[in-house]
């Protein structure tokens, strides 16, 4: 039985590429989650902002040439995002405290827990930030983004077992380099 | 043991505290970074430029392929795949075929879409009225209205205002909650973007208008069901017209918009008797003569059949086949023939009856109805285009040019070309598919009205009211008088037009002509920048305010909006205020004073795109409707001191009027737009605008002419 969300954005991104004026709508589509990705790499607005427009703006004129593998589209979108980031941003370390960002709020099994969870999440989250770039890549595509493994692979550009040796390794040095960090249960 | 279960995991990770640390990374999750609504949009709009571009790409592609010459053997065949294509298209597009919606729009990707313009959309199917009104979205903020066509296939979508903003980019998106007739929605949303032209004059110091966005006082009043040449008659007192439509319907139309029909189907041609008291229509080859006082109609039986009728005073004229004629004491009686050779058509019966005009194969003529003589007009080819009031003149076009002649032949002007109207005044309405031009029957005083669609234009006798047919309806405005001389504004306004120009085209020493020994100071060194470089790029400015602000000598202040665009998309602005004065000896405008403004973002929330200045107030004109409940207390007038003057403001069709206090010529004042002005989105404007203001001088305002109604005549109205 096919996904009538994938079915939908086939046609989609079909008619994006027959008629570049339809772009609109895989714009208005993945606009937010782009610009999430980007925005979590490099902690800016107006960096964000200038990354975002680099990637759409890449997008639609490779549209004519885009092939649907079956993947998701938003991989490809990825894909592009990650090298932009990495060819403008190669130096660019974050220049906003995590606290800031990421919303520790939500998780955590039990209130009396809530506290030492933010830290632990805090931690680990900054320990990922310490990762080597590919790692942290895909770290963040796989948690942050809950993408599939074989999507991973397209956006970083890599096979599916190169995609699981960078998350085993980031995980594992995770676990090396915070040796308290406590599981949820 | 963590709860943490992705399967794809489960083999990369392969112990617990290795799926703890991985439990506790997808714990957190990523909240709604700050997006920039403006940011979002705008770089939308940057694509969809970018898209239409690609697009435009494609179509030079196909037109170059099939434009002559290039239209050889290899461009044949693909015509011949394309016309195969699109048979075979068409075949699908029968229930349970290939049902693609498609969107189009003639205004689609356009850089300069006239104010008056509504926005045209075109679908390929019958759509549902309801979900594609409501599937509609424009930007920026924009109340509007639609009508549809009667097959359901094209959409007017018309602003609320009256019109469009001026120097505004318009994006306008049919969601997929669009639907067909029979139930299908859009594969995808198709939007249509453009860019607005200027205002057609500034219109430094307008006294208030009720309707001050619709200059023309438009108003559409009745479907003429797809008549292609529209024949039709304004009555006597100008109050109502007689036309009629595709069906050969008659229907009489008033001002007000209401529509009856006088006679169903059959009727070709009508002409009003020059008292008013009559309407003759020729109907199935016979005439019907209705006289309106009794409502009653009789028959004129004429042999050979009935082409055309008019009126020679109060005896009614017609022509057939093979000549014209009257009805006598004695019955019907030929005035003149026809030619007997080739093929004849007669075109048109003039006002006073003297005179015809017919079509003798590709040729057009003038025949003296006493006489029997006839005169050819133009060269081959050349086409009937209208009568004067009077009978005395005519007007045939040769296809660029409007030809007035006299009904010898002979030329007495050249104008513009359009489907022309020769009013009681004298006044010539040229009107087309992309404008209105008027101009003086002697070929003088020429300008354009207003750009849009104005298909044949027709006066009523009071010489100010028009009719015209625009999409698939009747519409009825109100001509401007023609323009006195021009005022120091006007002057000015072509200076500082004349010197923006050549600065956006980089020609620095025909920006410095335009420059006094001042001007050239304040654009010198360490001054403005005569020439805009770098990036963004200058590409377009606009004039938001100018006034008269004295007279000895004539000082003229204008605020000019210069445009600055990065990769196409507008990112910011900023002002010049420049104050031209007339030279005493020259009697010419130049640029004595330049002040530049700071910078400012665009597409963040409603622009203010026009300020006009009078004695009594200031009317404030955005590019976006607004929440009206933030106006009060968000536009503000400040005196020199900066003390807020206490005003009235008023809110209508984008435009904030405050008044209720007076401007004191040559005095200072400031107009303030705070960040609590909104638009009917909820969008605030982005930063506080301000803009200096000089009270405007009064010895040179002018008053708009008012125009005496002229005894009511029948007005000119060719035949056919």
């Amino acid at each position: 039985m096919s996904d009538p969300s994938r079915d939908e954005e086939r046609e989609l991104v079909e008619g994006a590429k027959r008629d570049p004026r339809q772009f609109g709508a895989l714009y208005d589509r993945h606009f937010q989650q782009i610009y999430r990705f980007v925005y979590s790499r490099v902690r800016e607005q107006t960096a964000a902002e200038d990354v975002t427009s680099e990637v759409f703006m890449k997008a639609l004129k490779a549209m004519p040439r885009y092939q649907d593998t079956g993947r998701p589209f938003a991989a490809w979108l990825y894909q592009i995002a990650v090298n932009a980031i990495a060819d403008r941003y190669r130096t660019l370390r974050p220049a906003q405290p995590l606290d800031d960002f990421h919303d520790l709020s939500i998780a955590g099994p039990a209130l009396e827990d809530m506290a030492a969870h933010r830290d632990e999440v805090r931690r680990i989250w900054a320990l990922v930030e310490a990762l080597p770039h590919q790692q942290r890549t895909a770290l963040v595509l796989k948690f942050q983004e809950d993408m599939k493994i074989d999507d991973i692979a397209i956006a970083m550009g890599k096979t599916a077992g190169a995609v699981k040796l960078l998350i085993h390794r980031g995980v594992t040095r995770l676990r090396e380099d915070a040796s308290s960090l406590r599981p949820v249960e | 043991m963590n709860s943490y279960h992705d399967p794809e995991l489960q083999e990369i990770l392969q112990d617990d505290e290795l799926r703890g640390v991985a439990a506790l990374l997808s714990s957190a999750r990523l909240p709604q970074p700050p997006v920039d609504d403006a940011f979002r949009t705008g770089l939308r709009r940057q694509l969809m430029k970018e898209a239409w571009a690609m697009s435009e790409g494609r179509y030079s592609w196909w037109r170059r392929a099939f434009a002559p010459p290039g239209l050889a053997w290899a461009g044949a065949a693909v015509g011949l795949i394309l016309i195969g294509t699109v048979v075979v298209w068409g075949a699908l597009q029968q229930p349970g075929g290939l049902n693609q919606v498609f969107v189009q729009s003639p205004i689609d990707g356009q850089n300069s879409v006239s104010l008056q313009q509504p926005i045209l959309v075109a679908f390929n199917q019958p759509m549902n009225h309801q979900t594609t009104e409501a599937a509609v979205q424009i930007t920026p903020a924009t109340n509007v209205t639609f009508s549809w066509a009667q097959d359901s296939r094209s959409l007017q979508v018309q602003p609320v205002a009256g019109n469009l903003a001026p120097n505004t980019q318009y994006q306008v998106t049919i969601g997929p909650g669009a639907t067909t007739q029979s139930g299908q929605q859009l594969a995808a949303p198709q939007t249509i973007t453009f860019v607005t032209q200027p205002p057609p004059t500034p219109a430094p110091s307008p006294s208030p208008r009720p309707t001050p966005t619709n200059p023309l006082a438009e108003k559409q009043l009745v479907t003429v069901n797809g008549a292609a040449n529209l024949v039709a008659q304004w009555s006597a007192d100008s109050s109502s017209i007689y036309f009629i439509d595709g069906k050969g319907t008659l229907v009489v139309a008033s001002k007000s918009g209401a529509a009856s029909v006088i006679a169903q189907d059959g009727t070709s041609s009508l002409s009003i008797s020059p008292a008013g008291e009559r309407l003759a229509y020729v109907r199935a080859g016979k005439i019907e003569i209705l006289t309106f006082a009794t409502g009653k109609a009789g028959e004129v039986g004429a042999t050979p059949a009935a082409t055309l009728v008019g009126w020679a005073g109060d005896r009614v004229v017609w022509a057939a086949a093979d000549g014209f004629y009257t009805l006598g004491a004695g019955g019907q009686s030929q005035v003149a023939a026809l030619p007997a050779t080739g093929t004849v058509a007669v075109v048109s019966i003039a006002p006073d009856g003297a005179h015809a005009t017919y079509r003798q194969d590709d040729k057009l003529f003038v025949l003296d109805l006493a006489s029997g003589k006839s005169t050819q007009l133009g060269p081959v080819k050349a086409t009937f285009a209208g009568w004067s009031p009077d009978g005395a003149d005519l007007l045939y076009s040769t296809g660029d040019s409007v030809i007035v002649a006299d009904p010898q032949g002979a030329t007495q002007a050249t104008l513009p070309g359009g489907d022309a109207a020769w009013s009681t005044q004298d006044a010539i309405l040229l009107g087309s598919d992309t404008g209105l031009y008027q101009v003086r029957a002697d070929g003088s005083g020429g300008r354009p009205v207003a750009n849009g669609t104005y298909r044949s234009p027709i006066w009523a006798p009071d010489g100010a009211t028009f009719a015209f047919v625009r999409g698939n309806n009747l519409w009825v405005a109100t001509a401007p008088a023609l323009p006195p001389a021009p005022t120091p504004v006007d002057e000015a306004g072509k200076v500082v037009s004349a010197f923006m120009d050549a600065r956006l085209k980089g020609h620095e020493s025909d920006a410095s002509s335009l420059l006094d020994a001042n001007g050239k100071k304040a654009y010198g060194d360490g001054g403005l920048d005569l020439v805009v470089k770098g990036d963004p790029k200058f590409t377009r400015y606009y004039v938001v305010t100018q006034a008269l602000v004295d007279t000895n000598p004539d000082t003229v202040r204008v605020v000019v909006r210069l445009v600055l665009t990065h990769a196409k998309l507008d990112v910011n602005s900023y002002e010049e205020t420049l104050t031209l004065v007339r030279d005493l000896n020259t009697r010419v405008f130049l640029i004595d004073k330049a002040t530049g403004g700071s910078h400012r973002d665009l597409g963040k929330g409603a622009e203010v795109v026009s300020v006009d200045v009078t004695k009594d107030g200031v009317k404030i004109t955005f590019d976006s409707d607004l929440d009206p409940g933030t106006i009060n207390d968000g536009v503000l007038i400040l005196d020199s001191d900066g003390k807020q003057i206490t005003a009235t403001a008023t809110y209508v069709n984008r435009t904030v009027t405050l008044s209720g206090f007076d401007l004191k010529a040559g005095a200072r004042y400031r107009l303030v737009v705070l960040t609590k002005v909104r638009d009917v989105l909820g969008h605030s404007v982005s930063a506080e605008y301000d803009l200096d203001l000089v009270g405007p001088a009064t010895k040179h305002a002018r008053r708009d002419i008012v125009t005496s109604g002229p005894a009511p005549v029948a007005s000119p109205t060719p035949n056919s």
